[in-house]
């Protein structure tokens, strides 16, 4: 038991309905997660239980060595949370918000805080501006920056990215993987198998309240793998390049304007690279996790990892 | 308790910033203005009757006829607008979710309700801060007794920390605003007039019990400067119940 997160037989249950039964994974320090499943799979509830909002009915939940429901303090002291719909006072300014949620985190410097997180979300351009007059994005933001202003070790994040424009939700997972690259864990929930894969190195899907799949997705997953390139302009010019590449065994036409390129290793960053300037329009990795998602939540069970 | 400050002046700063506050601030300084001159003129011209009459060698006395009035109106309209200003403590964040905030922070449970309720509580007395130039007038043009004057503010203070008490655990039950004006509305207009069913009942136990449950009744004696015992400890109690309630009530979001 050394996991950052810790759960053990988590089990939730409304009146009748079984909402989570019987859950149990652990999250390694550093650890980016995917939690995926269908509206009503037990997601946002398991996500409330870690983040000391709901109580649960049966098991343990541990943040950081801290018994969420012993020692709540100490466990949302090391705990980021932001729910599906961020906890704003739209009476205030962004400023304000964020210096009242750094106090009643107990964080001791809440101006340099403040100022720490402003930057790291990207909000201080509207630092003196009402909540309530932001857009969605922006909004969504000062949301992650009270998820962030106690530094904590642990980030939970329930669908960060749901009833953003694409520019927004590309925004915000730029966000979320520069968060990532410290030595942060984070849990993060979407319905986006395109955005796990770009964020995460875990998958755990759940359906009915279980836990069906859970899945790795480091980038050795990669291996012998296919990636999908749509483009405006179909040139030999581009495939030579994509084919001098290292890590890219081969190149195939697969209908106008796509190819197919194998890989050996995760390229995907020097492919768009070179085929940007023949108007990249979509480069798609692998579509394993989809398949499983798919098979998963439609009642079968995959063995978990 | 550090938490329950900073709780309660963002509550206090988001009242102060809502047209709700400043409608509830406007509408009894109407009010309680419009009660308050009547009442002066209406005193002036009986005592100037009143001192034409040989029998009579007394003047009124400001502290029956005007001070205990007016503290009594003033509660009156509080009644009214407390449940008002109540309303929005938790059923606001708990519609908006801004809740989770609190709940997912480290900050103790009791911590979030006595923040709420001072937060709600501070602007109650900003209310009253507001009627302290009815008393300045009396004392400019009269001499009224200053201990009736400030146990009349005191009792004002009890009554509305127990109005905005059982607001806070209506506020806590419901998402919805109106319903938590509605429900400590009521609430509080039964538990006002509670003595009301002594004279009718015989003198059955249950009326006395009520009698003695009625925040009327524990109001009247301190308006009139006599403040005991037994009415600071109802006060007390009745606004302790309530925040304990409202303490288990906003526990229960967790264990649901």
């Amino acid at each position: 038991m050394s996991g950052v997160i810790e759960v053990e037989k988590l089990e939730k249950r409304y009146g009748l309905i079984q909402a989570v039964s019987g859950l149990s994974f652990q999250v390694q320090p550093g650890e980016v997660v995917g939690f995926l499943g269908p509206n009503g799979a037990g997601k946002s509830t398991t996500m409330r239980i870690l983040a000391g909002s709901l109580g649960a009915t049966a098991g343990v939940a541990r943040v950081a060595g801290f018994d969420v429901f012993e020692a709540p303090e100490e466990a949302k002291l090391r705990l980021g949370y932001l729910p599906e719909v961020p906890p704003l006072y739209g009476e205030m300014t962004t400023r304000d918000y964020l210096a009242f949620a750094a106090r009643v985190k107990g964080v001791r410097q809440p101006g340099e805080a403040v100022e720490r997180v402003m930057g790291q979300v990207g909000v201080q351009s509207v630092s003196e501006r009402l909540i309530g007059h932001l857009s969605k994005g922006y909004r969504q933001r000062v949301g992650l920056g009270q998820a962030l202003v106690h530094d904590p070790e642990v980030l939970i994040l329930d669908e960060p990215m749901s009833g953003l424009d694409p520019a927004q939700q590309a925004e915000i997972r730029g966000l979320i993987q520069s968060l990532a690259e410290g030595q942060r864990t984070i849990i993060l929930s979407t319905h986006s198998l395109a955005q796990v894969e770009a964020i995460c190195q875990r998958a755990i899907i759940i359906n009915a309240g279980q836990i069906v799949a859970d899945l790795p997705l480091d980038k050795a997953d990669l291996a012998s793998g296919t990636v999908n390139v749509h483009v405006e302009r179909l040139e030999t010019t581009l495939i030579e390049g994509l084919k001098a590449l290292d890590g890219v065994s081969d190149v195939r036409t697969a209908g106008e304007n796509r190819l197919k390129v194998e890989v050996c290793r995760d390229v995907r960053g020097a492919i768009a690279t070179v085929a940007a300037p023949y108007g990249l329009l979509e480069l798609a990795g692998r579509e394993r996790l989809e398949s499983i998602y798919l098979k998963v939540t439609s009642g079968r069970t995959v063995g978990e990892a | 308790m550090r938490n329950a400050w900073y709780i309660a002046a963002r509550e206090f700063r988001a009242t102060v910033s809502s047209p709700m506050g400043w409608g509830v601030l406007a509408a009894f300084l109407m009010v309680t203005g419009f009660f308050f001159a009547a009442m002066v003129g209406f005193y002036v011209e009986e005592t100037a009757s009143m001192g034409m009459n040989p029998y009579v060698d007394q003047p009124f006395d400001l502290n029956e006829y005007l001070v205990a009035p007016f503290f009594s109106n003033t509660a009156l309209i509080l009644l009214f607008l407390c449940p008002a200003l109540s309303m929005r403590l938790f059923a606001e964040d708990r519609k908006t979710q801004s809740l989770e905030l609190l709940l997912t922070a480290p900050v103790r449970t009791s911590d979030i309700v006595l923040g709420k309720y001072l937060g709600g509580m501070g602007f109650v007395l900003l209310v009253l801060l507001c009627t302290a130039h009815y008393p300045l007038v009396l004392f400019i043009y009269g001499s009224p007794d200053l201990s009736v004057v400030l146990s009349g503010y005191m009792a004002t203070i009890l009554l509305t920390g127990s109005f905005m008490a059982l607001g806070t655990l209506a506020s806590a039950c419901t998402e919805s605003q109106v319903l938590a004006m509605i429900a400590s509305f009521a609430a509080l207009l039964v538990i006002w007039v509670a003595s009301w069913a002594e004279p009718s009942s015989g003198g059955a136990w249950w009326a006395a019990v009520l009698a003695h449950l009625s925040l009327l009744n524990h109001f009247d004696q301190m308006t009139k400067g006599i403040i005991r015992l037994e009415d600071l400890v109802y006060y007390l109690s009745f606004i302790g119940f309530f925040l304990f309630a409202t303490w288990q009530r906003v526990e229960a979001f967790r264990w649901r």
